[in-house]
C-alpha cells in the first residue's frame, strides 16, 4: 500500500469516525448556531402581526367577522380576550409579540427560549422525527434542525385559547408555525414564521420578527400577578406603548461571574428532562422555633375550620424553596460551563445557578433569589440567598424569611439515571437550626415538558372561603362565572392604593 | 404522566386533601364532600380544558328551574392519562354527571363519573382516589337552589 493510499484511507477512517461518533452535533462549526445563544430585545413588538409584505393576514370569512369583533372591543378599551391580561400564558407566537426580551440558551441537541414574562420558556427538541401532541399546550410541541445557518422549528400542539397577537388575531389547534431563525449580517436576530392554519386562514403567509442584543437587558424573575397587584399592565404592550416603543430594560444589571472564574466543563450526568422520583409535599420534623409552630398551627387552626389555605404556590407566585420540596412533573436541566439552568414545568419557575460565581455585594430579594454553584467531584453544591420570605416549605404552610439560606447538593447516580438531592435549610426566623430536605429525581424520557399555566382559571369558587397565610396572596384576578347562555370570564381587580 | 395515575390510585383521602391543598394549586378537595354523591342531568354550556383544574359548567332544569353547576374535572394533564380529550365533552351534549358535591351547598362539585346519553363513560379524578370509590350513575335527583347572590 503507497503512502498515498495509506493518508487518504486514513481520512476517509477518520471522517467516518467523526460522523458516527458525532452525528447530531453540527453546532460547532464557526457562525453557526451558537451566534443564535443570548439575550435579544425585539426591534418592535407589533401589537398586530402583519405578513413580511406588510398586508393584513389571508383570514377566514369566520376568522375576520372573530378578528374586527375583538379589535372593537379593544378600540373600547376591552382587551379581556387575551389571557396575558389575566396573567395566563401568551402561547405562541404571542410571546414573540411581546416587548419583554428572552434569551435562547443550549445544551447539545436542545434549545432553550426563556422569557421575561412570568417565567414562561419553551424547550425545542432538536432530535429527528416528529412529535404528535399528546394535548395542546400554549407553547406547543417545538422541534427543530438546522439548515446551513438557519435554525428552522416546527411547531404544533398549540392550544386555541391564545390570541396571536395583543389586536387578538386568533387561531385554532389546527395552527403550525415554522420559524427559521438566523442572525443577520448587521447582528440583529431574525425569526420568519410562516403561519399554517387552514381553519383560521385561507393560504399560509408569511410573517417576520427581528431581534437585537442589548448589553443592559436580560430576562429577570418576573411575577405577573404581583405586576397586576402593583397596578401595573400584565400585558406590558401598553407600557411600551406609553414609552412610544422604548423597549423594557433591567433596572438590575445582569450578576457577572466571579473574576478567578475558570470555565467548567457541561455535565452530561445533568443535562436533560428529569422527573421527581415521589411527590414530597410535607415537610416532616423541621425543627420550628415559636415564630414557627405559631404561624403553623394558626394555618393548621383555619383548615380545621373548614378554610382553605392560600400559599404562594396557590397564588401562582411559588419561590425557588418550592422547588427543592415540591417539585412536579418534568424538570428540564441545561448544563454550561457558565450556567446551570433549571427550567421547572410545576411550579414554573427558571432557576440559575451561576457556577464558581459570587453573590452580589448588594442583593435584591426575590421568590428565586441568588443561586451559585460549584463541584465538589461529581456533586453538584448549589447556595442560594436573596429570598424574600414569600414561600412556604410544604402543604402546611411551614414559613420561610427572608433570612432563609439554602445549601443544595445535587449528586447524580453513577448510572446518570438518576439525580439525588440534599438541601440543608438554614432560617434563623422560623426555625431553631438548620436542617436538612431529601428529594429524588429520575431521568425522564420525555422530548419535552409539559406546561402549567397556574394563571390560566382562577375560578372564584377556589377564594370563597380562602384563609391567606400572606395578603399578598389575595388573587388578583378570576372568573366569574356568566348567568344564563352568557360565558364566563376573567375580571382582574384594580390596584390597592 | 402515567405516573401521576398510579400516584392518584395510592393517595389515602385524608393526604389526598393535603395534597391538593397545596399542591394542585388553587384548588381543595377541603371544598367538596366525598362521603356523598349527587347525580344530576344536563346540558354541557361551557367546557374550560385548563389549569389547575378543567370544569365544565352544565345547566340543568328548565325555564326558571334552570341551574347552572360548575363540575370540576381534573387537570388536563391528569385527564388525558385517564382517557379524555379535550374534545371529549363539547358544548350542547346532554350528559349525566355523578359528583361529590361542594360542602358549602352550592351547585358546585368535583366529577366522579360521567356518562354520555349512549351510556359510554369518562371518569374524573375524583374516583381514583382511594378510600372512595366511584359509584354507578344513579337516577338524578333535584338540584340545590341556584347560586345566591
Amino acid at each position: 500500500m503507497n503512502l498515498r493510499y495509506r493518508c487518504y484511507l486514513l481520512l476517509c477512517v477518520t471522517a467516518l469516525a467523526a460522523c458516527v461518533s458525532r452525528p447530531a452535533d453540527v453546532t460547532s462549526s464557526p457562525g453557526r448556531p451558537d451566534a443564535l445563544l443570548g439575550t435579544w430585545v425585539p426591534d418592535a413588538a407589533p401589537r398586530a402581526l402583519l405578513t413580511s409584505a406588510g398586508a393584513q393576514p389571508p383570514l377566514s370569512k369566520d376568522a375576520a367577522k372573530t378578528y374586527t369583533q375583538r379589535r372593537q372591543r379593544l378600540a373600547a378599551g376591552d382587551a379581556s380576550f387575551d389571557p396575558t391580561t389575566w396573567c395566563a400564558g401568551p402561547g405562541m407566537p404571542r410571546i414573540l409579540t411581546m416587548p419583554n426580551a428572552f434569551e435562547i440558551r443550549r445544551d447539545g441537541d436542545r434549545l432553550a427560549f426563556i422569557h421575561d414574562w412570568y417565567r414562561w420558556f419553551r424547550v425545542v427538541d432538536l432530535t429527528p422525527g416528529e412529535v404528535e401532541p399528546p394535548l395542546p399546550l400554549t407553547m406547543g410541541f417545538p422541534v427543530g434542525h438546522w439548515e446551513a445557518n438557519t435554525l428552522v422549528i416546527r411547531t404544533v400542539g398549540l392550544i386555541d385559547a391564545t390570541v396571536m397577537d395583543a389586536s387578538g388575531m386568533p387561531h385554532s389547534e389546527q395552527l403550525k408555525l415554522t420559524e427559521r431563525l438566523r442572525v443577520l449580517p448587521d447582528g440583529r436576530l431574525e425569526d420568519r414564521i410562516t403561519v399554517d392554519d387552514p381553519e383560521t386562514f385561507t393560504q399560509p403567509w408569511e410573517t417576520v420578527l427581528t431581534f437585537h442584543r442589548d448589553g443592559a437587558a436580560h430576562v429577570a424573575d418576573d411575577v405577573c400577578p404581583d405586576r397586576i397587584a402593583r397596578g401595573e399592565s400584565a400585558e406590558s404592550v401598553t407600557a411600551l406603548a406609553r414609552t412610544g416603543g422604548a423597549v423594557k430594560k433591567s433596572a438590575v444589571p445582569p450578576p457577572t461571574p466571579a473574576a478567578d472564574a475558570k470555565p467548567l466543563a457541561a455535565s452530561p450526568m445533568f443535562s436533560g428532562i428529569w422527573e421527581p422520583k415521589t411527590f414530597g409535599f410535607m415537610v416532616p420534623d423541621a425543627p420550628l422555633s415559636k415564630a414557627g409552630q405559631d404561624i403553623v398551627d394558626r394555618n393548621a387552626e383555619a383548615m380545621k375550620g373548614g378554610h382553605i389555605m392560600q400559599t404562594a404556590w396557590t397564588s401562582c407566585r411559588p419561590g425557588a424553596v418550592s422547588t427543592m420540596t415540591m417539585p412536579r412533573e418534568k424538570i428540564v436541566i441545561l448544563t454550561a460551563s457558565d450556567e446551570i439552568t433549571l427550567l421547572f414545568e410545576m411550579p414554573r419557575m427558571v432557576r440559575r445557578i451561576r457556577l464558581n460565581a459570587s453573590h452580589p455585594a448588594k442583593l435584591e430579594p426575590g421568590y428565586v433569589g441568588d443561586s451559585i454553584g460549584h463541584w465538589e467531584g461529581g456533586t453538584l453544591v448549589v447556595d442560594t440567598l436573596g429570598f424574600n420570605g414569600y414561600a412556604e416549605l410544604d402543604a402546611r404552610g411551614q414559613p420561610t424569611s427572608a433570612q432563609l439560606h439554602t445549601v443544595e447538593r445535587f449528586t447524580p447516580s453513577a448510572d446518570g439515571a438518576g439525580i439525588d438531592i440534599e438541601t440543608t435549610v438554614t432560617d434563623p426566623e422560623y426555625y431553631s437550626k438548620p436542617f436538612v430536605i431529601k428529594r429524588a429525581w429520575k431521568r425522564s424520557a420525555a422530548r419535552h415538558p409539559f406546561e402549567y399555566d397556574c394563571m390560566e382559571n382562577p375560578r372564584q369558587e377556589d377564594f370563597e372561603n380562602a384563609y391567606y397565610i400572606r395578603e399578598r396572596y389575595r388573587p388578583t384576578c378570576m372568573r366569574v362565572e356568566g348567568e344564563g347562555a352568557a360565558l364566563s370570564k376573567v375580571v382582574c381587580r384594580k390596584a390597592e392604593k | 404522566m402515567h405516573s401521576n395515575l398510579r400516584f392518584w390510585s395510592m393517595v389515602p383521602p385524608a393526604l389526598a386533601v393535603c395534597f391538593f391543598q397545596v399542591a394542585a394549586a388553587h384548588h381543595s378537595t377541603a371544598e367538596f364532600d366525598y362521603t356523598k354523591q349527587v347525580t344530576i342531568k344536563g346540558t354541557v354550556k361551557e367546557v374550560q380544558w385548563t389549569n389547575p383544574h378543567s370544569y365544565i359548567q352544565l345547566l340543568t332544569g328548565e325555564g326558571a328551574d334552570t341551574v347552572q353547576w360548575s363540575v370540576e374535572i381534573g387537570s388536563p394533564s391528569l385527564n388525558i392519562n385517564m382517557g379524555w380529550r379535550k374534545n371529549s365533552v363539547k358544548p350542547g351534549d346532554v350528559v349525566t354527571m355523578n359528583l361529590s358535591p361542594a360542602r358549602n351547598g352550592k351547585p358546585y362539585g368535583t366529577l366522579r363519573v360521567l356518562t354520555f346519553a349512549d351510556g359510554q363513560q369518562l371518569e374524573g379524578v375524583a374516583a381514583k382516589i382511594k378510600g372512595f370509590p366511584a359509584a354507578p350513575p344513579t337516577a338524578p335527583t333535584a338540584p340545590p337552589a341556584p347560586k345566591g347572590p
